[in-house]
């Protein structure tokens, strides 16, 4: 990434600037804050993605009776998200340029649902490996950091947990059910089951006082232990093994690092959870108890500030899943659904209530963060949301027109209440250059510059 | 992301047999090491492939912490689900370990050793009663780190490696409430050793001498786990140590040996059993067939516990042909019969055992052929309302002959509905007189219509709606091209194929080693097909075969790094 003098100013920032403490500094500079706390708001930033698979209908997805950028009807689809309209940003004709690329001598491996899932939080390449696409074709890992992480390694620094990955129903352990990478060939799983999360973010702080002390300091002296193993082996190895077994002792030195700040005073807002009864996570009936308690777990972690950052897959691409809790009318799988011709009206209704429901949970989402006070405002304030896809259209694997939504709390940098439009071959690349500058990471180009750089002009 | 090759080593491979020096040249012999008389025998050096470094799945986690511990509880279950390429989920190249994952090994391994620390401490005899002599206790956990450490590692620990886990015994030993927990050392000492890099990943350095250029030998304790993974996905047993120990697994007729001897208990068997539910996607007819059902006007006999018994059957079918018949992979494909028990009897309609355990019935031979005529995957590959020729050709010509049909195009109009006046076969003609379809469906429908006395249930019709049903099929790009009618006869020629034979062997291969074959390893892969036929197609002697290859016994040497 190249470093670019850009300082984002939010309307609430300058506000503050002018009216503030910052007289007989330089504006700028008086504004630029620290890593943890960007943007001149004194809470942190965060960031969420949000992954639906198999496209969307872009005839109910895009809104209607565009009058201007602010004067619009939303669509069927988008209209759970009514009441938070003015926190939206509708971003029409941005393409996944990276992730159409034609597999000429070998240099973009993958099938459609492949390239969509690997890119499009990568917007680059995938690499050539042995996971088995339509018709044969096959591919390796994203070829690249996926946005969250580079965001993660800039604002969750300072947090117990970098960011968090949660999944509902997330099936396959291959490229088309990750979308979260460290680096290319580094995936990150989402953990799909609420009461494995909680155990995860919570369970260290859970139980008395002097138990939980003392759980620390064992695991102090046992992944001493176990890290030094690490070091020593990945120090003997060479190539691509070298690399595997450095990966891993990150995973361990992260658990050792937030060994001693993990640990959550619950206070206030951060509170534990009560997650009810255990059900079966890979049951689909179940999918919007587990997504919600996904989501609560998520909102509460920031409550918490045990991350800024999180990924929340909604299934995986080509999910079979037969989401008859939607409407029992619904008896195709959803990656089924989405291959219907656009003639086939009772799918493509079908396929409509789908990404409807979809939209409705992006909509509880932000209820639960905007529930959450901070300062005089929610967490929400802080806060933008990506709401991405592999694909626009199931039925020819289009990546034009991705159907993008950002939301965007006030002290966001993003100017919210539009639906912006880009003329042809936009490459995606950009938006996620626009969400790393929105994060205060000055960049230029992410993923694969030859889709397009610098960040999306108009959306701030 | 490390980058495999996928070299089709299907059709286009005699010829490497040029490259590939067999010893004393007795093709089908375990022998290719030659004789070892040095009676002039030509041996090129051994040439191992690559040799990525593997992570133990979550099937071989459960198995050994089961060795270990007498523990099944499968705390793998809970861990993400292991990367899958190739079709299997052992495939070094993209096992990889996440954050998350590192830290379901830290749950697990603090669970295993609070649950079995209580037992494995009862062994310290000098740790028990009050008050315990620190010393003596202290001397007790070096035997119990060097001996529970040589399991958990499947090696001897080196001195310094045993140094290291005495004193987390001794610091652990302070982090109790009592001043001193023999306990709680022991504990911290389980939890170390279980998320040691030793423990989780196949750790291989081989032999300091090589053999050849950069080419080494494994080492004892190296080829007692290749061989306890790859027949048992398991950890060596107390046989396999002793003869590491005794430097008894250098040899090829000694490996051969050990094969042989764990191939004959259970352990192999789930082994077996494990690999044609990855190879077949026996593990796919249950969650597929229940996740999009079955028409209930149409398949009214269809229940949800039904795909249970399916796979079972498939399974138990396999496990009886390899193990109890001895069977050659032919009488996979032509074997007249089955295994059922009483309420699979029911489905079939036949009269078979009482009780839940499967036995052999025979079948009317005109009928059912082989796995390829039992309902799972035929159910698998069908409809929730009509058989899929499509899918049943696609899954023949990809899991069976190991070819890749073309991709499908992008936009897949909708098939027609059910229509009782025309068979399924009348209805998907268009695939043959569209010239848009033909090209890739001629290599797929064909081969499917040959099952067409089989419905959405792989149940067995003699006619369709009422209507004559055509069964008659064709292959083509294969070694057995021509026409056949009916399954039957498709089951002979692929049983007479050499292209399947080979398809088995590469699938083997890639199960058993963790990876794709490569150019390189065209001779092993010679020498196991070589074996296999000798041994007219035995799969026990294929497996055998897999533990004799210079893939199995030897690997480059570890490009060393310094820090």
């Amino acid at each position: 990434m190249t470093l670019i003098r850009r300082i984002p100013l939010t309307r609430r920032t300058v506000l503050r600037g002018l009216g503030g403490l910052a007289l007989g500094l330089p504006l700028l500079d008086a504004m630029r804050g620290s890593p943890a706390h960007a943007g001149g708001s004194e809470h942190p930033k965060r960031f969420i993605v949000m992954y639906t698979p198999n496209g969307t209908i872009a005839k109910n997805f895009w809104p209607t009776s565009v009058l201007s950028e602010t004067e619009f009807q939303l669509s069927p689809i988008l209209t759970p998200l009514a009441k938070h309209k003015d926190d939206l940003l509708i971003i029409g004709g941005v393409d996944m340029l990276s992730a159409m690329a034609p597999n000429l001598d070998g240099k973009s491996p993958g099938d459609a649902h492949q390239k969509g899932t690997g890119g499009c939080l990568t917007a680059t390449e995938l690499l050539p490996g042995n996971f088995i696409g339509g018709g044969g074709q096959t591919a390796g890992w994203a070829g690249g950091i996926s946005v969250d992480q580079a965001i993660a390694n800039h604002i969750g620094q300072n947090t117990p947990y970098k960011s968090v990955e949660l999944g509902v129903a997330v099936q396959g352990a291959n490229v088309g059910g990750r979308i979260s990478y460290r680096g290319p060939g580094q995936p990150l799983p989402p953990e799909n089951s609420p009461y494995a999360a909680y155990q995860r973010l919570f369970g260290d702080s859970l139980g008395d006082p002097l138990e939980v002390e003392q759980r620390i300091a064992r695991r102090h002296s046992v992944l001493d232990v176990v890290a030094e193993d690490y070091k020593r082996l990945r120090d003997r190895l060479g190539g691509e093994d070298r690399e595997k077994l450095h990966n891993h002792l990150l995973g361990i030195d992260a658990i050792r690092d937030r060994l001693d700040k993990a640990v959550v005073k619950f206070d206030g807002v951060c509170q534990p959870l009560d997650l009810g009864p255990a059900l079966d996570v890979n049951k689909i009936e179940n999918m919007p108890i587990i997504g919600g308690l996904q989501m609560d777990l998520l909102a509460m972690a920031f409550a918490c500030d045990l991350t800024r950052v999180a990924t929340l897959m909604w299934t995986n691409s080509t999910s079979s899943a037969v989401l008859s809790f939607i409407d029992p009318a619904i008896k195709d799988g959803h990656h089924a659904l989405a291959h219907k011709g656009d003639e086939e009206t009772v799918k493509v209704h079908h396929n409509t209530l789908i990404n409807t429901w979809y939209a409705s949970q992006l909509g509880a989402l932000i209820d639960r963060l905007k529930a959450i006070p901070e300062g005089d405002g929610t967490v929400f304030d802080n806060t933008v949301i990506l709401w991405t896809n592999e694909q626009a259209r199931g039925n020819n694997h289009d990546r034009h027109d991705l159907p993008y939504v950002l939301a965007g709390g006030v002290d966001s940098v993003f100017n919210t209440g539009r639906y912006v439009e880009f003329p042809g071959d936009t490459g995606h690349n950009r938006l996620l250059v626009s969400l790393l500058n929105a994060m205060d990471i000055d960049a230029t180009e992410f993923g694969n510059p030859i889709y397009g750089t610098g960040p999306l002009s108009g959306l701030t | 992301m490390p980058v495999s090759r996928i070299t089709t080593i299907g059709l286009a491979v005699l010829l490497l047999l040029l490259a590939c020096s067999l010893g004393s040249g007795e093709l089908g012999t375990h022998s290719a090491q030659g004789d070892g008389d040095g009676d002039g025998e030509v041996k090129s050096p051994p040439e191992p492939g690559p040799t990525p470094i593997r992570r133990l799945t979550r099937v071989e986690y459960n198995n050994t912490v089961y060795q270990l511990f007498g523990d099944n509880s499968q705390p793998a279950n809970a861990f993400p689900p292991d990367e899958e390429a190739g079709g299997f989920d052992n495939q070094a190249d993209v096992l990889v370990v996440s954050p998350l994952l590192a830290e379901h090994y830290l749950v697990a391994a603090e669970t295993l050793a609070a649950t079995h620390t209580p037992t494995l401490v009862q062994e310290l005899v000098n740790c028990q009663g009050l008050p315990v002599d620190q010393a003596s206790c202290g001397s007790d956990a070096n035997e119990f780190i060097r001996s529970f450490g040589k399991r958990v590692f499947r090696r001897p620990l080196t001195d310094e490696e045993v140094q290291t886990y005495v004193s987390l015994f001794t610091e652990g030993a302070a982090l109790d409430q009592a001043p001193f927990s023999a306990t709680m050392g022991i504990q911290l000492v389980v939890q170390a050793l279980l998320q040691s890099s030793n423990f989780i990943y196949r750790v291989e350095f081989g032999m300091a001498e090589p053999v050849d250029g950069d080419v080494v030998a494994l080492t004892h304790y190296e080829i007692a786990s290749r061989l306890s993974y790859l027949l048992w996905n398991s950890m060596p047993d107390a046989i396999l140590f002793d003869a590491a120990d005794a430097g008894q697994l250098g040899d090829p007729a000694e490996i051969e040996a050990q094969a042989r001897r764990m191939l004959a208990t259970p352990r192999a068997r789930e082994a077996v059993r494990n690999f044609h539910r990855q190879w077949l996607q026996l593990d796919a007819i249950e969650p597929l067939i229940l996740a999009s059902g079955k028409d209930p006007g149409l398949y009214p006999d269809f229940y949800d516990g039904l795909p249970l018994l399916w796979r079972s059957e498939t399974e138990a079918f396999i496990d009886h042909a390899v193990f109890e018949a001895d069977a050659n992979v032919e009488l996979l494909f032509t074997a007249p019969y089955t295994m059922m028990n009483q309420e699979l009897a029911n489905f079939y309609g036949v009269d078979g055992p009482g009780g839940v355990e499967f036995t052999r019935v025979d079948l009317d031979p005109g009928k059912y052929a082989g796995f390829l005529t039992q309902p799972g995957l035929l159910a698998l590959f069908a409809k929730p309302d009509r058989s899929s020729p499509i899918h049943r050709g696609k899954f023949v010509r990809e899991t069976i002959l190991c070819q890749v049909p073309p991709p499908p195009p992008d936009n897949v109009p909708e098939p027609p509905s059910v229509d009782t006046t025309q068979t399924t076969r009348e209805q998907f003609a268009e695939h043959s007189e569209n010239p848009v379809c033909a090209g890739c469906h001629s290599l797929m429908d064909p081969i499917g219509f040959g099952f067409e006395h089989f419905d959405g249930i792989g149940r067995y019709r003699e006619t369709e709606w009422g209507l004559e049903i055509d069964a008659t099929g064709q292959l083509n790009g294969t070694d057995i091209d021509g026409a056949f009618n009916g399954v039957i006869e498709l089951a002979q020629l692929l049983a007479s194929s050499d292209q399947v034979k080979n398809c088995v062997v590469s699938q083997w291969f890639r199960f058993g080693y963790g990876r794709i074959e490569t150019e390189q390893d065209e001779c092993s892969v010679d020498e196991i097909r070589a074996a296999f036929a000798a041994s007219n197609y035995d799969i026990k002697e294929l497996i055998v075969a897999l533990t004799q290859t210079d893939a199995f016994r030897y690997r480059h040497a570890v490009q060393e790094n310094s820090p």
